[in-house]
């Protein structure tokens, strides 16, 4: 459904991502994880267009997306729910979520998207017509996703959705897009919190200094005691 | 009492002028950090195209009105395609020296092609007639200019709050990235924040115009200087900051005006500039301004 | 001293070739021909003093100008022949209408008067961060132009003061550019010149520096100002004759568009700048009066020299936002043209002996 391949993405002359690829099909959720400064931001960043890419091509449906700029990969249906939230802090859940539906034209299906994703997060219901601000970390980080999910998209890529949260509120987060996933939705997962996430993957990859260093199955990986501590600093315990 | 009524209209219409303008600027500046010098060159062009229109094919003053703001409008949208895409991620100097060029261009070719001497425009006669009500005595085009400038501001707040193109424009201002996630286009959002500072400027040049009754290649320096002085006044960046740094300077400068002795009058520009300097020296960020922290964007 | 010395060397190239260029225009070339020359030097006395601000404090300032005109009035009052200033200013307060200095005395009181009020000026522009700082150089230029409309009595208003003793030539001209050229490149290598420039280009670092940043950017304002003043003491005292509009957004539009060109961030840059301009503006103002062309006569085409200044600035900002000298001076060009000389030399004689 998405396919990256040898994707290159350059801050000036650093080198942020050297020729990755990486694909996702049709229904799955995949992890990619790696330590701080991996490169897995910019990779995503690329992959929806808010970032140039220096080399590589895109593909999303089997179209070639490489230069498409973000709006319009968004209307075509992958989305990416930035790193650290990013919610409109000035603007009511009610219009960040309904700026979510930019894209749609069809007001009675965003009228019911609202009314489904309100009973999926029951606190963004009770705030709704508060500032976006006014929430907890953890309110912020679902309205982001909901948010995403107004434009209906096809893939959604989430960029570090547990990060800073409490360890009860990232089990919410999780069991969510295991929710999203049967309802078909796929998914591509940035995460530090590798066990968690692959968890609920069927795939991973680990990024490190930029480049690819693994691929493989989600089991297969929290397995493997040694990959866990070879690249992710954190053995399963 | 008669008098004081009668110039506090007064100051609510210089006042309603200066905030039309620094709306637009505020508007604009908000969302993609430019500093518009060229916004003068709005009520200009805006002159010109009643100025044109009257001469040549629409002898009608009402006529002149549309097409006064539209022509502002359409310049807005001309100077942000031609000139300020190009810079549309540069530095804040880079944005302000560029719309100092664009400014600086288009007054010179109102020099070139039409001439530097003012050309007389015709606005309708109503505009330059009184109100009587009861004992007092006021202008209709200063009692307009307040009604048309709450008007249109409760018109922009309903766009801002209600429209998502509104919306859109104020979640820009502060993450423009996040905007584009949305699969929001940028270009839709910065132009219809041009074109709304266009009709703005628009509006405001029609009343500018109906009181100067004549249009030269110059006539924009001067208001946009004070909004920008507005702006700054209540905070660069924040409409409601430009609307009451509008309405203050133009109190204030009406206040100058009846108060100072006629001697001293002609320096009025220069008071209102340096009382602004020194209020700004105790609010660095304007009277409504905030803190602006490292990773905001540069305001 | 080291510095000295190093500045010395490095203004040495620009002020010989402009000084010769000059010299020879002096003895050989027309009346006209001198007098652009002299507006050359004059305009880039003003440009280089501007870039002593915007260059090294990445703030942009449509004030300047007005630096210029406080210090021209100021030696117009002070030189103008009592007779003179009985019919033009009559009422000039503070005694100054019975008082006349000679041209030295004058051009010192000038320059002193411009630095104080720069100093004042500068308290207010150093607190007032960003855009909203840049709009207040812009209310400096409107003040001062307002003042000096406003106040009759003493500038005559809107009308000329005439009647400035003659005392300054090209020679002069250049003597002070050669000093500014030094000045200029002075501070910029200097400690004061390199925190300052650092702080410009990375908000992080200006924000741990925090104070000293508004006491450097205070420093280069006041330094910029009075390398103005001397190039309005050029004005009055080459013309004499003077009046408000010649300080006022014509001339900023000009020297702005000279250090935008060249490279507000270098010396060197606003050299190239202004000597391109000078000569650009000079063309389009031959144009503008509908020069003959083979015979035919051109339309005249007033507006033709400002359309050519904006164009400059806007077209340097969409294409090439540092100019044509970037951050380089000559003397880095030169280095970097030897050092790549010298590479491809050794890159020669490696491969000879491969
Ligand atoms: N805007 C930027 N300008 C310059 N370099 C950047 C920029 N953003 C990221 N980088 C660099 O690119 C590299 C990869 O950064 P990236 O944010 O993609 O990593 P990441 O894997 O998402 O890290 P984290 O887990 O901390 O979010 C880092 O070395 C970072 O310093
Ligand atoms: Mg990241």
């Amino acid at each position: 459904m998405l396919e990256l391949s040898n994707i290159t993405v350059q801050y000036g002359v650093v080198k942020a991502v050297r020729g990755v690829s990486l694909k996702v099909e049709k229904g799955e959720i995949v992890s990619l994880l790696g330590p701080n400064g991996a490169g897995k931001s910019s990779l995503v960043s690329a992959a929806v267009g808010i970032l140039p890419v220096a080399g590589g091509t895109i593909r999303f449906e089997g179209t070639d997306i490489t230069k498409k700029p973000a709006e319009t990969v968004v209307a075509m249906g992958l989305t990416l729910t930035p790193e650290g939230r990013r919610v409109f802090a000035d603007l009511s859940v009610a219009e960040n979520l309904h700026l979510g539906a930019a894209t749609r034209k069809d007001r009675d299906g965003v009228a019911a998207d609202i009314e489904k994703y309100l009973k999926m997060f029951p606190i963004l219901g009770e705030r709704y017509h508060q500032t976006a601000k006014t929430l907890s970390g953890g309110e912020q980080q679902m309205l982001a996703i909901a948010r995403s999910l107004m434009s209906r998209p096809k893939l959604l890529m989430l960029d570090e959705p547990s990060l800073g949260l409490a360890p009860r509120i990232v089990d919410r987060i999780f069991e969510l897009m295991l929710d999203l996933k049967r309802d078909g939705l796929t998914m591509l997962v940035v995460e530090q919190n590798a066990t968690d996430a692959l968890g609920i993957s069927d795939r991973g990859y680990i990024l490190a200094s930029g480049s690819l260093v693994y691929e493989g199955d989600a089991k297969a990986m929290v397995d493997s005691e040694d990959l866990m501590e070879a690249y992710l600093g954190s053995g399963v315990h | 009492m008669e008098y004081f009524i009668q110039q506090l209209v007064n100051a609510l219409s210089v006042g309603s002028e200066y905030a039309l303008l620094a709306l637009g600027l505020a508007i604009v500046f908000s969302i993609i950090g430019l500093v518009n010098f060229a916004h003068g060159e709005l009520i200009t062009v805006a002159g010109y195209a009643m100025f044109f229109a009257a001469a040549t094919w629409l002898p009608n003053p009402w006529l002149a009105l549309p097409i006064g703001i539209g022509g502002a409008a359409l310049a807005a949208i001309v100077f942000e395609k031609v000139a300020f895409r190009a810079i549309r991620n540069a530095s804040t100097n880079t944005g302000i020296l560029t719309a100092f060029g664009v400014s600086i261009i288009v007054q010179n070719v109102f020099i070139i092609f039409v001439a530097t001497r003012p050309k007389p425009v015709q606005t309708p006669d109503f505009l330059s007639s009184m109100i009587t009500i009861g004992e007092l005595t006021v202008p209709t085009l200063q009692v307009l200019e307040t009604v048309v400038t709450t008007i249109a501001i409760a018109a922009l707040l309903i766009i801002l709050k209600k429209t998502t193109v509104g919306m859109a424009m104020r979640a820009a201002s502060k993450d423009f990235m996040a905007v584009r996630l949305m699969g929001i286009k940028a270009n839709w959002v910065i132009q219809s924040a041009f074109i709304i500072s266009g009709i703005l400027a628009g509006i405001a040049a029609v009343f500018i115009i109906s009181r100067r009754g004549a249009v030269d290649p110059f006539m924009g320096s001067v208001p946009v200087l004070k909004a920008f002085v507005a702006c700054v006044l209540g905070g660069l960046g924040s409409l409601q900051g430009a609307v009451i740094g509008g309405v203050a300077l133009g109190v204030f400068e009406v206040l100058l005006q009846v108060t100072l002795p006629q001697e001293i009058t002609a320096y009025r520009d220069a008071i209102v500039f340096g009382v602004v300097g020194l209020v700004l020296v105790a609010f660095p960020q304007g009277l409504l301004g905030r803190k602006v922290e490292l990773g905001d964007k540069e305001a | 001293m080291n510095h000295l010395l190093r500045t010395a060397r490095n203004s040495a190239l620009p002020i010989i070739v402009l000084t010769a260029v000059g010299t020879l225009i002096y003895f050989f070339a027309e009346a006209y021909q001198v007098r652009i020359a002299y507006a050359f030097f004059m305009n880039l006395v003003v440009a280089i003093g501007l870039q002593v601000f915007m260059g090294n404090s990445g703030v942009v300032s449509f004030g300047h100008v007005s630096f210029m005109g406080v210090s021209a009035y100021v030696v117009a009052i002070l030189t103008i022949p009592l007779a003179l200033k009985k019919t033009q200013i009559p009422d000039a307060p503070f005694g100054l209408g019975f008082v006349q200095f000679d041209v030295v005395t004058a051009i010192l009181i000038a320059l002193a008067v411009t630095v104080a009020f720069a100093w004042v000026s500068g308290l207010l522009i150093k607190r007032v961060s960003g855009a909203a700082g840049e709009i207040l150089t812009l209310a400096v230029l409107v003040i001062c132009y307002v003042v000096f409309n406003a106040w009759i009595d003493l500038t005559r208003g809107p009308r000329s003061l005439y009647g400035i003793p003659i005392a300054s030539s090209l020679p002069w001209a250049m003597l002070a550019s050669a000093f500014v050229i030094f000045v200029a490149k002075f501070f910029r290598d200097s400690e004061d010149g390199l925190q300052l420039r650092a702080s410009s280009e990375n908000m992080l670092a200006a924000r741990s520096m925090g104070v000293r940043v508004e006491r450097l950017r205070l420093k280069a304002w006041v330094l910029s100002g009075f390398l103005v003043a001397i190039g309005g003491v050029l004005h009055a005292t080459y013309l004499g004759t003077i009046g408000p509009n010649s300080y006022y957004f014509t001339q900023t539009f000009l020297i702005m568009a000279m250090v935008i060109l060249g490279g507000m961030r270098s010396v060197s840059g606003v050299i190239v700048g202004t000597a391109l301009i000078s000569v650009g503006s000079e063309l389009a103002r031959t144009l503008e009066n509908g020069p003959m062309v083979f015979g035919t006569k051109l339309p005249t085409m007033f507006g033709l020299t400002g359309f050519f200044l904006g164009a400059v600035i806007v077209l340097c900002m969409t294409l090439r936002r540092d100019g044509i000298m970037g951050d380089d001076e000559f003397e880095d060009v030169l280095r970097n043209r030897r050092a790549s000389k010298a590479a491809k030399a050794a890159a020669d004689t490696a491969a000879q002996a491969v």
